[in-house]
């Protein structure tokens, strides 16, 4: 069974996506490199697109967004390959009916497709666990998968960085999809904390 | 650390007046609220006058926001010796159980508010934020909808509505709640927008035509709204492309599809000038639209 990893960069860019928005519900998507895997080798999701917050169970942005970062994608030998949701509530950590067809949908052009909820109440300044459970279709339904099984390539690299952001506040300066809705200009591939999370390796 | 003045050279009026300037649009920046309003509370009360009875509870709220019950206590103490017995204190008092997430006592304390005054809108309110918070949203909307009988101009309340009913997946109820705000404010290209979305979402082909109209009248309220645009857009090619449609519906919606083609791609030109990132997602944007062309059958 393919597990799903998330690199440092993935993991960060979604969490500081939560951190921006804290009284709304947060999505988006995560990318991992189109390539032939090994048997057992795992997807590694390499970088995370924050696409909404707010109203999030609307159709038209969501097609776009998707068909749009399809094709950036494609450019950029990425796939789409996972789909993450922090809801509003700080305790509520299920997927509702959008987000598993939001999955389902990318699940049809990579079938090992992951349904990330991020769970609000272990993001903190230390980072002390992984704020994130991942599900996988099995049987025509999500499954939440092992909490013990690692996310993330390198937990405690991604912990020590997402520690650091949080603490430089570069949540602020995050872009997602509905910002570039709003101003062409803002750029939702978020190079400059991109870089900065290069900095901080 | 470095004092808000100090970091950004601003000096106390300039903090006042933005403070001013979020309180009067709504913003929900707390943390920046709580950092710019500490400062002008703890150096300079003496200069506000008047006004730092409603900075205290501007700051108070953004503190509850930002877990600093240090603050929002601080806040509430100097509103409630400066006003004793005021409800809209109270309010705030109440406000502060909630974020404790001590809910009964809070509810206790809007009941109590509207005991004494069964028409504060406020506290019937909190009491619905409340339902909602506990995650009971059939009983949020239920209460809201009960609400919206006698207080039938409540814009908040409506928009409130349509974001419960969205987010239950009951886009019709949504859409409902939408048609009331776009028939009190049709110059707001905002609800336009977003009630096309909701019958976007809904779906079938008068759905889909409906919400291409609203996602046209949108842009004629503001020929900038790129959501109504893309909307256009979208809407246009799945009629274009339905099998259910006639021949002149086919053509005359493959011509809406193709002018708002040209005009993503305009909007993407005019945000590029040249820098490298953006020629990036401007050659994705023609790609996308590219890929979901209508072939004409």
């Amino acid at each position: 069974m393919t597990v799903i990893k998330l690199t440092t960069q993935a993991y960060c860019k979604m969490l500081l996506h939560a951190a921006k928005y804290p009284h709304c519900a947060v999505n988006g998507l995560l990318v991992a490199e189109n390539q032939k895997r090994k048997d057992g080798q795992p997807v590694l999701c390499v970088d995370c697109v924050p696409l909404f917050h707010g109203t999030l169970a609307l159709a038209p942005m969501m097609e776009i967004a998707l068909t749009l970062i399809d094709t950036w994608c494609k450019e950029n030998k990425y796939v789409i390959a996972g789909y993450y949701q922090a809801n509003e509530r700080i305790k509520e950590t299920r997927p509702n009916q959008f987000a598993e067809k939001v999955a389902a949908r990318i699940a049809e052009n990579f079938s090992e497709a992951a349904l990330i909820m991020v769970d609000n109440s272990n993001i903190s300044m230390g980072c002390y666990d992984p704020a994130i459970s991942v599900f996988e279709h099995h049987d025509n339904k999500w499954k939440c998968r092992d909490a013990s099984i690692d996310c993330c390539e390198d937990w405690s690299e991604a912990q020590k960085i997402m520690s650091a952001l949080l603490e430089d506040r570069s949540y602020d300066s995050l872009i997602d999809f509905d910002n570039h809705l709003d101003d062409l200009r803002n750029d939702w591939t978020n190079p400059e904390i991109n870089k900065s999370i290069l900095h901080l390796c | 650390m470095a004092s808000v003045s100090d970091m950004y050279d601003v000096t106390w009026e300039e903090m006042r007046d933005k403070l001013r300037k979020w309180r009067e649009e709504n913003y929900r920046n707390s943390e920046q609220i709580v950092e710019v309003g500490e400062e002008l509370i703890q150096e300079h009360a003496s200069k506000l006058g008047d006004d730092i009875w409603i900075i205290y509870e501007q700051v108070m709220i953004a503190a509850l926001d930002c877990s600093r019950d240090d603050l929002a206590t601080t806040c509430l103490h100097e509103l409630k010796k400066q006003f004793q017995g005021s409800h809209r204190v109270k309010r705030l008092a109440g406000m502060r159980l909630e974020a404790l997430e001590r809910y009964d006592e809070a509810f206790k304390m809007y009941n109590d508010i509207l005991q004494d005054d069964s028409t504060n809108t406020a506290a019937r309110k909190r009491k619905i934020a409340i339902l909602k918070a506990q995650g009971k949203s059939t009983e949020a909307i239920r209460e809201l909808n009960e609400y919206l009988e006698q207080f039938v101009g409540d814009q908040e309340a409506w928009h409130e509505l349509a974001e419960l009913y969205i987010n239950e997946h009951d886009y019709a109820k949504a859409a409902f709640s939408l048609e009331e705000l776009m028939m009190t404010n049709p110059h707001n290209h905002l609800y336009c927008e977003q009630y096309a979305e909701v019958k976007y979402t809904q779906g079938g082909i008068e759905n889909l035509e409906l919400s291409r109209k609203y996602f046209a009248q949108a842009l004629k309220l503001n020929n900038r709204n790129m959501r109504a645009l893309f909307g256009l857009y979208l809407s246009a090619s799945h009629i274009a492309a339905s099998p259910k449609v006639s021949a002149k519906v086919k053509k005359d919606n493959v011509k809406y599809a193709a002018w708002a083609a040209s005009q993503i791609n305009r909007a993407y030109q005019l945000a590029g000038h040249g820098t490298k990132e953006t020629k990036c997602s401007l050659k994705a944007v023609e790609e996308m639209l590219e890929s979901m062309q209508i072939m004409p059958s």
